[in-house]
C-alpha cells in the first residue's frame, strides 16, 4: 500500500469560509445518507461547497467539533443514540431531520405507542436481557431535540436536499413543500388510481417523491408520512367504499405514519 | 504491548450502518475480538406479522437501502413459492436486469468508493479524484448507470414499489431497454481496465487463513445470483427449505446478534465466495476476468473479495446484455397470480454481498412468521475470526504501524451491511 494522507475534505477553501458539515445517521437502512452519496454530479459539488466534517458512511476520520449544518438520517433507537442526537444539536447550529426514520420515526415506528414495543422486544430477545444501551422504540428526532427543518421521504429526494442545502449555503431559509402525492401524480398526467377503486394514500401522504408508485400503476403506501392538509376521514371512507376494513385502512396508513399519524387518526379508529 | 491494552475502532467508516471492532490483547496476546452492532433494534420480523403480501413487500426492503431490491427479490421469491405463484420467463428476465442493476450499484459504491480508498492510502474517494481522478469519474458514470436502471425496473432509486407479486407494475418500453443494453456495453471497457488496476495492486497477506464459502446454486449452467439449492466449497448441497439445518445460529456473548456457522465453524459469503464456487461457468470477459486474477490465496484472504465485485461486474453487464437481447424477443409477461392464500416459502437471493434468504409463512392472506437471514449475520463470526489472525500476525511480527486501519480493511472488505444484520437481533447485552 502507497500513501500520502488527505484530508477529508476534496477541495480547497476559496477566499471565504465554507459552512462545516455532518452527516450522522441513527438506526435506519441508511437510505438517506446513500441518496446523497448517489447525486453523482453533485457529490463532488457538495463536498467542494462544505467543509464535509463527518460522513463516516462515506469517509474515515471525522473531525466532531462545532458545525454549522448537522443532517440526521435515522430515528432513536438506543439511549446511546439520544445522546448522540443531544450531543450533535449542541455543536450544530441548524439540525436537518433527513427521511422517514428521523422525521416520524420510520417503519420501526408504526406501533408507536400502542404499548406493545416491551412485548415486542422480549418476543425476539426474550427476557432477562441487560442491555448495555437501552432500546428506545424508534422515535422521531424531535421528540428528543428542536429540529429545525425537516425532509421528509423514504428515501428523502434528491431535488429537495439539494435544495435545502443551497438555500442554506447562501444563508436564506430552506422552503417547505406541503403538497401531497396527488400535486405530483397530476403533473404527470396519470390515471387517478382511485378512480378504478384501487388501494391509494396520496391523497392523505406528503408529496416530493415525484408520484413515483402512483406513476407505475402502483398505489402510494404513504411512506413520506402524513400530509397536513389532508382530509383523512373522507379519505378512509373512500377507500372503505371499495371494500376496506376501517381498521386494515388504519393499520396500512400507520406503517409509515411512526409518530406523526397518530395525530391524524386518533378521532377516527 | 506488555500490558492489557484495548483497540477500539469506531465509529467503522465506509460502510453501511453503525458499528466498531473491539480488540483487547493482553501481554501480546489477543485476549478478544468483537465485531460491535452498535445500531437500534428494528424488529422488522414483528413488524410483518398481521400484514398483507403487498404489505411486506414495500416494509421488509427497508432493512437495508444499499440492497433493497435484493430484499424486495428475496421476498418476492419466498411469498411467490408460498402462495403459488409461477412468473413467466420475461418476468423473471426483468427481475434479473432489476438484479443487475443492483449488483452494479453496490459492487461499484463498495469497490471504488468504500474499499479502493484504502488500497491506494486515502481516507475517502473525493480525496483520492486527485489522483485518480479518471477511474472516480468513471465510477461515478457506471454507478450512475446501475442506479438508472434501480430507478427504471424499482419504481425509484432507493425503495422502489414497482416489483410486485407476479410482476411488476410497468416495464420498460424496448428503447429503453435498447439504450441500457449499448450502455452496459460502453461501461466494460472500463470494467475490464479496472481488472487491470486491481491486477497491479499489492494484497497484503496478514490476515490469511483458511475458511469455506457458500452461495447459491443457479437453476441452470450459467452463473447467477439465486437460486434454491445452498452450494458449499467443500462441494456438499442443501435444498435452501432445510437453511435452518444447514445454517446454525448461535448466540455471542458480546452481542445480542446471532451469528451463522456452516458445520459449526464461520464461513464466507459474498462475491468471492460466488466466484471461487461458480467461476468455472463464467464466460466471456467476465472468463478472462476470473482467470486473470483469480489466485489460490483467495481462499484465505478476504481482501480479495473487492476483486471479486469487479470480476462479477463485468459479469453483470455482459449478462444485461444477454437478458435485454432475450427481452427484445419476448411480449410483455402478463402478472401471474396467486393460486393459494395459505402456504410456506423460502427465497434465496444472492444479495450483493451474499446469500439472503427471506421465508414467509401466510395463512388465509395474512403473515403468520418471517424469518429473514442476512449476509452480514452470516459472514460477522468469519470477519472476527480473520481480524483475530490480522491482529496476531501484526502483533507477531511487531508491525503495529496502521494496525487500526489493517483490522477495518479486513472488515470493510466483507462488505458488512450493519443495517441488514441489525434487523434482527443486535444490541449488544452484558
Amino acid at each position: 500500500m502507497s500513501g500520502t494522507k488527505t484530508t477529508t475534505s476534496g477541495g480547497e477553501s476559496k477566499g471565504r469560509e465554507r459552512p462545516r458539515l455532518g452527516i450522522y445517521g441513527l438506526t435506519g437502512c441508511a437510505g438517506d445518507q446513500l441518496l446523497l452519496i448517489h447525486t453523482e454530479d453533485h457529490l463532488l459539488d457538495i463536498f467542494e461547497a462544505f467543509d464535509v466534517r463527518s460522513f463516516v458512511m462515506a469517509s474515515s476520520n471525522p473531525v466532531e467539533e462545532e458545525l454549522d449544518v448537522a443532517i440526521v438520517e435515522g430515528s432513536v433507537s438506543t439511549e446511546e443514540q439520544r445522546e448522540h442526537l443531544l450531543e450533535i444539536r449542541k455543536r450544530a447550529k441548524i439540525l436537518v431531520a433527513a427521511g422517514n426514520c428521523a422525521t416520524a420515526g420510520g417503519v420501526q415506528a408504526m406501533y408507536a405507542k400502542d404499548g406493545s414495543f416491551a412485548e415486542r422486544m422480549r418476543r425476539v430477545y426474550g427476557d432477562d436481557v441487560k442491555f448495555v444501551t437501552e432500546p428506545i422504540e424508534g422515535s422521531p428526532l424531535d421528540e428528543f431535540v428542536t429540529v429545525d427543518y425537516y425532509l421528509p421521504g423514504c428515501p428523502i429526494s434528491q431535488s429537495q436536499v439539494l435544495a435545502l442545502l443551497s438555500r442554506l449555503l447562501h444563508g436564506e431559509q430552506p422552503e417547505p413543500y406541503p403538497h401531497p402525492v396527488c400535486h405530483e401524480c397530476k403533473l404527470r398526467e396519470n390515471r387517478c388510481l382511485l378512480l378504478d377503486k384501487k388501494f391509494c394514500l396520496g391523497p392523505v401522504t406528503l408529496g416530493g417523491c415525484g408520484a413515483a408508485c402512483p406513476s407505475n400503476g402502483v398505489g402510494c403506501t404513504g411512506c413520506w408520512g402524513p400530509n397536513p392538509d389532508g382530509n383523512f376521514e373522507e379519505h378512509f371512507k373512500l377507500l372503505q367504499s371499495f371494500g376496506m376494513s376501517k381498521d386494515e385502512i388504519i393499520r396500512r396508513v400507520r406503517n409509515y405514519g411512526g409518530h406523526k399519524i397518530l395525530q391524524y387518526i386518533k378521532d377516527l379508529e | 504491548m506488555s500490558k492489557t491494552e484495548r483497540i477500539e475502532i469506531e465509529p467503522l467508516a465506509r460502510v453501511e450502518g453503525h458499528g466498531g471492532i473491539r480488540v483487547e490483547i493482553k501481554d501480546n496476546k489477543v485476549q478478544n475480538v468483537e465485531v460491535r452492532i452498535l445500531e437500534g433494534p428494528r424488529l422488522f420480523e414483528t413488524l410483518v406479522l398481521g400484514k398483507t403480501p403487498e404489505e411486506d413487500l414495500s416494509i421488509v426492503p427497508r432493512i437495508c437501502a444499499i440492497c433493497n431490491l435484493s430484499h424486495k427479490f428475496a421476498a418476492l421469491r419466498g411469498l411467490e413459492k408460498a402462495l403459488g405463484v409461477t412468473v413467466p420467463e420475461a418476468t423473471q428476465l426483468y427481475r434479473e436486469l432489476m438484479h443487475h442493476g443492483e449488483m452494479l450499484e453496490s459492487h461499484s459504491l463498495h469497490l471504488y468508493f468504500l474499499a479502493l480508498p484504502d488500497f491506494l492510502g486515502y481516507d475517502n474517494a473525493i480525496a483520492m479524484a486527485e489522483k485518480y481522478g479518471d477511474v472516480v469519474t468513471k465510477a461515478l458514470a457506471l454507478k450512475k448507470f446501475a442506479n438508472k436502471v434501480m430507478r427504471i425496473m424499482g419504481g425509484r432509486m432507493i425503495h422502489g414499489e414497482n416489483p410486485i407479486l407476479g410482476g411488476f407494475g410497468r416495464l420498460p418500453d424496448h428503447r429503453t431497454l435498447q439504450q441500457l443494453r449499448e450502455e452496459a456495453e460502453g461501461f466494460l471497457p472500463f470494467a475490464m481496465e479496472t481488472i487491470d488496476l486491481l491486477a497491479s495492486l499489492e494484497v497484503p497477506d496478514y490476515m490469511e487463513r483458511e475458511t469455506r464459502f457458500l452461495c447459491l446454486k443457479p437453476p441452470h449452467d450459467g452463473y447467477g445470483y439465486y437460486g434454491d439449492i445452498l452450494l458449499a466449497s467443500d462441494g456438499k448441497e442443501y435444498d435452501v427449505e432445510d437453511y435452518k439445518s444447514v445454517i446454525s445460529e448461535r448466540v455471542v456473548g458480546h452481542s445480542f446478534a446471532k451469528r451463522g456457522r456452516y458445520q459449526d465453524r464461520p464461513f464466507t459469503v459474498g462475491a468471492i465466495a460466488r466466484v471461487l464456487n461458480l467461476g468455472d461457468r463464467l464466460t466471456g470477459k467476465a472468463r478472462e476476468a476470473r482467470d486473470r486474477l483469480v489466485n489460490e490465496r483467495w481462499y484465505r484472504n478476504p481482501l480479495y473479495n473487492n476483486f471479486a465485485q469487479a470480476v462479477e461486474m463485468v459479469f453483470s453487464l455482459e449478462d444485461m446484455v444477454r437478458v435485454i437481447d432475450r427481452l427484445l424477443e419476448l411480449d410483455q409477461p402478463e402478472i401471474a397470480r396467486p393460486t393459494r392464500e395459505t402456504g410456506v416459502g423460502t427465497g434465496g437471493v444472492e444479495a450483493p454481498r451474499g446469500i439472503l434468504l427471506h421465508h414467509y409463512e401466510i395463512e388465509n392472506g395474512l403473515t403468520v412468521s418471517a424469518d429473514i437471514i442476512t449476509p452480514t449475520a452470516m459472514f460477522l463470526d468469519d470477519v472476527e475470526a480473520f481480524i483475530r489472525r490480522a491482529s496476531e500476525s501484526l502483533l507477531s511480527k511487531n508491525e503495529l504501524d496502521n494496525f487500526e486501519l489493517r483490522l477495518e480493511m479486513v472488515a470493510r472488505a466483507f462488505d458488512p451491511c450493519i443495517s441488514c444484520s441489525t434487523h434482527l437481533v443486535t444490541v449488544e447485552f452484558e
